[in-house]
Order: C-alpha cells, then structure tokens, then sequence
C-alpha cells in the first residue's frame, strides 16, 4: 500500500467517524445526552440496504431510502419511546439514561441479526462508476462518495445551524436548556429534531462506509465508541468539531497498525479516550464549558 | 408529617438485616434447577452458563448497583479468570486450584489500576472507556500468542485434583451452583452491614461519606476490586467446565448481559442478578425454536422492564408482596 | 480559666473565576464554645464551613485543630474530629434513617483501604452490630426522631435535617458544624438540635453555627461572627452583635427582609 493510499483511507475513515460524532454532537447539543444508539442506526442503514439489494433485488437508491427511514423511525422510538420517559422518571440521573441506551444498543443489534441475518453483507455503492487512477494510485468510487458525501454534510450542517430558525432554536437549546424553557422555546420538539437528523446522518454514513469492509449485525457497537470518541475529542466548540475528532481517529486507525501491526488501533483508541476522557475532556474545539 | 392517600407506597420500611429469606428462596431455586439437569449434558452446559452470566453479574453488582459506577470491562476480569485456569493448566504444573486464588487477585488488581486511571470518570466516559478496555483486553489475547494460544485459545485443560479426587461434570455444576449461592448470600449480607450502607450511601450522597471520614476515592477502588474477583471466579468456573477457553469465551455481549441481568431479576437484592441470569440464559440458549431470537426477546423485555418495573421481576413480586400485606394488615394512614 | 482553644483559622481565603469568596477570614473557637455565623446571602458562610471542612481547598489561609494542622480531603479532617451539616441534606434517600445515623457511627472503622476490606468480609459474615443501636437509638431520642426505620427519601425536609445533625452527632466529634440547621424545621426540630448544641458544648467540644435566622442564632450562642462579602464585619458577643452599626449596615443594606434582627434578644441558653 502506497503512502497515498494511507491517507486516503484516513481520511475515508475520518469522515465517517467524522459524520457519526456530528450525529453524537447534534443530540447532545438538542438534549444533552450521549446516544450510544448511533452507531447501530448506522448499522442498519449499511445492512438493511446492503440485504434489500441483496435479497430483494431492489435498486440501491430505493434501498437506501427505505434504510434510511428506518434508521429515522428508530432514532425517533429511541427519544420518545425510551430516552424521554427514563429521565423524566428519573429525574435527569446519568445511569439510568446509560442503561437505556445500552438496551437500545443492544436491542437493535439483535433485531437486525434477526431479521436480517447474521452474516457479513458487502456494502451497496450509491453511485457506480469506474475507479478514478490519481498519481498512480487506484481511488475506489465508494471512497470518493464517503468523502465527498462527508464534507458536504458538514457543509450543509453548518449552514442549516447557522441560517435556519430551526437550527438557530437548536444552537440555543444547547447553551441552555432551562433558559430555553422559560423562554418558551419548544425544547422538546428540538430534541426530536436532533434526534431525527442525527439519525439520517448516521444512516447515510453506514450506507457510505458499508463497501469499505462490509456490514454485519454488530458492527453498530464499535461504530457507537468510535464516534463518540471522535465527539470528545474534537468538542464541543464548532460543528466542524467532530470532523477533526474523525480525522485524528482515522489517523489511528489506519497508520498504527500499519506501523505497529496487530490490534494496534484498538490500543491507540484505548490511550486517546483515557488522555481525552480524563486530561481535556472538553476536546479540542471549546465553545461552552458544559457542568 | 402526614402520609398521602397512597399509604401502602408510602409506609416503606426496610428489611430485616440478615439476608436468610433470600438465602432460603435461592436455595429452593438453586435445588429446583440442580434436579432438572441431572446428568444431562446439555442441561449442565446451560446451568454452567447461568451460573458464569450469575458471577459476572454479581461481580458488577458491588461496584455498579452499590455504589453506582458502571464499568464494562468485567469481560476482561472474567477472561482473566479463565485464563488463569487455561495458563496454570498448560503452562505450569501447579495444582489447580491456584487457578482460583491467582486469577480473582489479578483480576482484582487490573480492576484498582483501571480504577485509578479513570478516577475522575464517570457516567458515559467511564462506560466507553471501560468498554475500549474489554476491547483492548481482547485485542491483546489476540496478538500475544505466546502467552494467551492466540485466537486459538487454550485447551485440553487439567482437571482439578483436590488430595487425589476429582470431581464429576455433575459435581462440577453442583459446587458451581454453590459458589453462586453463597455469592449471592454472602453480598446480600455484605449489602445489608454497616460497610453496605456506606458504599450504598457513596451512589447517591459521595459528599456524606467524605463528611463522615470515609474517603470515597479509595472505597470506591476497593468496590471496584471486590467485583472484578468474584467475576474472575466466574470466568475460573466455566473454563473449567468447558475444558477450553478463546478469546472469543467472553465477550463484549456477556457485559450488556450482565447488565441487563439486574435489570430483569431485580437490582434490590443480589439475588436479582442470580435470578436475571437463569431467566436469560433460559431465553437466550434454551429455545431451540427461538435460538437466535430468545437473545432479541431478552433486549426488548430489558426495554419493556426499564419502562415499566424498574425493579426488574424480583421487585415488582416484590411490590405486590407489599401492597398485599399492606391490604391484609389494613395499615392505618399515619397521622 | 482559659479555655482550651480548639479550632483556629488565620488568613482564610476562597477565589476562584475572579470571584472572591472569603478574603482574610481569621477566627477562633474554644472547648465548649459555640460560635454563631451569621451575614447576607452570598456573605460566605458555607464557603467558610466548606474550606474547614476540606469540601473545597482554601486559596490561602491556614487551619489548626488542637495545635495540628488541618489539611487534607474532608475525610481526613472528619477523621481528625469534624462533622459537619449541609446546605441541602446529603442523605442515603432510599436507606432507613437508622441506617443513614449509623453511617456517622462506623464511617471512622472504615479509614484505611485495609480496612474497608476487611470490613467488608466482616460485614458479610456479620452484618449487625448491636451495640451501635443502642448509641443510634439515644441520638435519635435526644433529637426527637421516631419511626428509624422508615426511608429517609420519605421524610419532610425538616426531619431530613435533623437527621443529618444525628449522623454528625453520631461521629463524636471535636467540632461540630451544622449549616443552616433550621431551614424547614418545626418548634420541636429547633428544640431537638438546640439541645444537641447545649450537649455537645456540655461535653466541652466546639460548634459553628451557621444561620440565617440572626435572632435564633443570638440565643444559642457565646459568640457571633458577622460576613460580609466575603469578609469579617463583626466579631463578638451576640447581644454586642445585634446592637452594632455594622450589623446595621450590613442588614438593612440588603434585600433580605427576613434577616433584619429585632430589639430584643431572649436568652435561652441554659
């Protein structure tokens, strides 16, 4: 592998983890809270859409639809099916939160292997078209979706958060969820909002990445850690946060075990989640300095 | 000073301190269970599952339900049992049962250093960073093949020989069952003591624990080092009984499990745990029909049982005692 | 007849993010004295039971307790003889109230990591200790609390607060500080917690007291300390206090009506 084909698969893999911690960063900045379901809601969009072509034949755009809206339903169950009633009855406590979370982890997971197998699937190109050959290296057309595709959502979140009421409403509820109250602002509905568009931009990122090395049932927990890691460490401060949180990742991910071979990824992730989690854990972008 | 009308819920009273009824009903269980798997083989394996799912979840029960930290990494505490039994059997030529004594002391040990490094951690950092740990863990069983067999594993273990006698399967499964019993007794007693009701009052008031002279950091490392033996006891357990383990054995899975466990038998009393793990082995590995599916029934009857008996099976009986009792009595509404 | 001095504060001093909590707080308490603290909202009363406490770290100034330096995290110091009440009550919601008094009974066998293991192996084959309740039940009659065994999530904030001063009773301490003991109490709460003070005094110990109810305060005390903003504005005897100018500044300088004292003081102590 040639040093440019590296890097490119860094920074393949930055923007996915990039676009998972920018669904993390988008629910915690509407409710407050880690939703460890992201990684699975990215799961079944790579895997309901990989077995709908599979097994049913359909065309890749019809099928990442269906995914994706799939991935909506259960972001949506998550919030008002489970997130909401466990904290208003246990008045805001971390653990029961976490638990819930961890069930709806699980619950999706099993589901998914359930319904739809528990094979490996290969992913779904969006758009097929020829590898593109650059400096005399082979670029993967997934590749260039992933990336292009990653950059564009940042953009568009961006933009929507800073020109739009309702991502403005969201920006607001994020700096304070009580004054929001009081203002009358319509907290709840923004919580749901958040949930939902974290939840399409998990499953478009699943659906992205799925070709890279294909998709299972179980795919959706280490998918959950890498984006939350990401998340932490690029912060809290800017949307374009979790994108350099997903680089630095992806750097991890792909040069360590090149260098140090074996599981060395994991290794890498373990000691960035202790120095982040324990030294800066309000990452590397700091805006608010959340209690 | 006046109670409302809903007098049964609000006349709570707390138990008696010395854990026999619970000792009674899960002996009762723990007989009913023993005679319903015999000799045969196939039962044995699941009794020895529900009782490696029951340590693990004891194990988590002192650090995580007692004084309300979660960590996920008894996975890896639960692997090095089981490696310890793997690594005295084939490596060394001592007897087995230091198997038991080393691994719960390493296990132990491995808990208080990842405790001291995720000392100011909590909630969902402390959860995803003791997650990446079991990762990590077995990630490291994976690549240090001279010690761990790799992703082969160890196998053809020895058998344990206590002064020259060696225990049958059906013997094995007996003194395993045992071990968890007494486990589980053992904690609730520890639970209902006056070190109980300091760690108990760690979770929700750390700042009236420091206030009183006890200094919450350490008790805390000593919860954490509490739990990770008894888990590493499990692991000791069924890699006994299995004859092998890979890293494979414990998974990331068997920590979701051991959380849910609580949640579905009941998180009042240890003997929750013993009871979620026997339900969920029950569903998970016992219907044939359901195989695959008796793991997706579990998750979503942790959803519903998070929803609506946050007390898990144990104590929603448990509430119903009460309200009954209450009803019998005719509890006067204090005035 | 010099009293031995118990507990002494120089220099004591809390900043922190620009704000100046205490600035040069100096003061003294002797064997079975009680010292009341009174001031406005935000005067700097909790930080100052905070910092000798140990629940937060002073930005300057030292403590001595009997000669010997008072340092270290807040389980070291209730070691070394506090106890103290908070704000809010910190207690175990869903354990007894048996259970929460008893905490500041064995919390002191639990000091070292040794300890707290082999209490916990003790705690399994034994779990009751008889000749705790006997101590707990007394303490419990001396407050006026009934019905230990009902959850202390279950009880109104009054009784919470009593029970709080039970646990710091129970602990036998050298110094007793009790924050904003009164808030929420009943007549019969008052009486209970003033005869833990007349008690603790008696046995020749040392309490703060911290308050709002300046009059309260007035009658259970030898001395009052007046905050202000951080600072000491008066320190002296209760009825001195009440009569002074500063008092007079300092009070009907603020917005908080409740707190402005009255003519006459009654002296209850005994």
């Amino acid at each position: 592998m040639t040093d440019l084909q590296l890097w490119l698969s860094a920074v393949e893999m930055g923007c996915f983890f990039g676009m998972l911690a920018l669904a993390y960063h988008l629910v915690y900045v509407g409710a407050g809270f880690f939703n460890f379901a992201i990684g699975p809601y990215a799961m079944i969009g790579g895997l309901c859409t990989s077995w709908l072509v599979i097994t049913y034949d359909l065309g890749v755009w019809t099928a990442a639809s269906i995914s994706i809206v799939l991935a909506l339903v259960l972001s949506v169950v998550t919030e008002l099916g489970v997130v909401r009633p466990v904290q208003k009855r246990s008045g805001g406590g971390e653990l029961p939160a976490l638990v819930a979370v961890a069930a709806v982890l699980f619950a999706i997971q099993q589901a998914a292997g359930y319904v739809f197998g528990y094979p490996t699937l290969p992913g779904q190109v969006l758009v097929t078209f020829g590898p593109v050959e650059v400096a005399g290296v082979t670029i993967q057309p997934n590749t260039i979706l992933m990336i292009a595709l990653g950059i564009v959502t940042f953009v568009v979140t961006a933009l929507w958060i800073r020109f739009t009421r309702t991502g403005r409403l969201l920006r607001a509820v994020g700096d304070s969820n009580h004054a929001a109250a009081l203002l009358g602002l319509p907290v709840n509905r923004v919580r749901l909002i958040a949930f939902i568009v974290a939840g399409f931009i998990a499953a478009l990122a699943g659906i992205l990445f799925a070709p890279k090395a294909g998709v299972h049932s179980l795919s959706g927990l280490g998918w959950s850690l890498s984006g939350f890691l990401a998340m932490v460490v690029g912060g809290t401060g800017s949307v374009w946060a979790p994108l350099l949180g997903g680089m630095l990742l992806g750097l991890v991910e792909v040069f360590l075990p090149y260098y140090f071979g074996g599981q060395a990824h994991v290794y890498g992730m373990l000691v960035i989640a202790l120095v982040f989690f324990a030294f800066k854990p309000q990452g590397l972008f700091v805006r608010t300095v959340r209690a | 000073m006046t109670a409302t009308s809903t007098a049964a819920a609000r006349t709570r009273h707390a138990e008696p301190r010395n854990g026999l009824g619970g000792l009674a009903l899960g002996a009762a269980a723990a007989v009913l269970i023993l005679l319903w798997a015999g000799s045969n083989g196939y039962k044995q394996t699941l009794v020895m599952s529900a009782v490696t799912y029951a340590m693990i979840a004891l194990g988590m029960y002192v650090p995580y339900l007692m004084a309300g930290s979660l960590s996920m990494a008894y996975s890896a505490y639960a692997g090095i049992g089981g490696y310890a039994v793997g690594l005295i059997s084939t490596k060394t030529g001592l007897p087995m049962i230091v198997a038991w004594i080393i691994g719960p002391i390493v296990a132990a040990v491995l808990a208080v250093i990842l405790g001291l490094v995720t000392s100011r951690l909590s909630g969902f950092f402390l959860a995803a960073v003791t997650l990446l740990f079991g990762m990590a863990f077995n990630a490291f069983l994976i690549d240090a093949e001279g010690i761990s067999g790799g992703s082969a594993g160890l196998g053809n273990l020895r058998s344990l020989s206590l002064l020259g006698w060696t225990p049958t399967p059906y013997q094995v499964m007996v003194g395993s069952v045992i071990v968890v019993c007494l486990t589980a007794f053992l904690l609730d007693r520890m639970r209902l003591s006056p070190w109980g009701v300091i760690v108990r009052t760690m979770r929700d008031a750390p700042r009236a624990v420091e206030a009183v002279g006890v200094r919450v950091p350490v008790l805390n490392l000593v919860a954490l080092a509490i739990g990770a033996a008894i888990a590493a006891i499990g692991g000791a357990l069924f890699t006994y009984s299995a004859g092998s383990i890979t890293p494979d054995t414990f998974t990331l899975n068997v920590v979701f499990l051991a959380i849910f466990m609580p949640l579905i038998g009941g998180s009042g009393t240890p003997w929750g745990a013993a009871a979620g793990a026997v339900i969920a082995v029950e569903l998970t590995l016992n219907f044939p029909a359901l195989q695959a599916s008796g793991t997706l029934l579990l998750a979503l009857g942790v959803l519903v049982i998070l929803l609506v008996a946050p007390h898990g099976v144990i104590g929603y009986a448990d509430k119903l005692r009460t309200r009954i009792w209450a009803s019998l009595r005719k509890e006067p509404h204090r005035g | 007849m010099a009293e031995e001095i118990l507990l002494v504060g120089r220099g004591l001093t809390k900043r922190y993010g620009g704000v100046t909590a205490l600035s040069n707080v100096d003061f003294e308490l002797r064997a079975g004295e009680v010292l009341g603290l009174v001031g406005p909202n935000g005067a700097g009363k909790t930080t100052l039971v905070d910092l000798i406490s140990g629940a937060q770290p002073a930005t300057a100034g030292e403590l001595t307790l009997r000669g010997t330096p008072l340092t270290g995290p807040a389980s070291r110091r209730a070691r070394a003889g506090l106890a103290r009440t908070f704000q809010y009550p910190q207690l175990a919601l869903e354990l007894s109230v048996r259970d929460n008094l008893l905490l500041g009974r064995v919390a002191r066998r639990h000091a070292t990591p040794w300890q707290m293991l082999v209490r916990a192996f003790a705690g399994a084959l034994w779990p009751h200790a008889p000749a705790d309740d006997a101590v707990i039940q007394e303490i419990a009659d001396e407050l006026g609390l009934t019905g230990l065994e009902r959850l202390a999530g279950d009880l109104t904030l009054g009784e919470q607060r009593l029970v709080e001063v039970g646990r710091a009773l129970a602990q036998d301490p050298l110094v007793l500080l009790l924050d904003e003991p009164f808030a929420g109490s009943d007549a019969r709460g008052v009486e209970g917690i003033a005869e833990v003070i007349r008690t603790v005094r008696r046995r020749g110990h040392g309490v703060i007291l911290v308050d709002h109810n300046v009059d309260l305060v007035a009658s259970l005390v030898d001395r009052i300390m007046l905050l202000d903003r951080g600072q000491v504005a008066f320190n002296g005897g209760p009825r001195e206090c009440l009569a002074s100018p500063e008092m007079q500044r300092v009070y009907f300088g603020s917005d908080a009506e409740d707190d402005i004292p009255q003519a006459e003081v009654q002296d209850v102590r005994s």
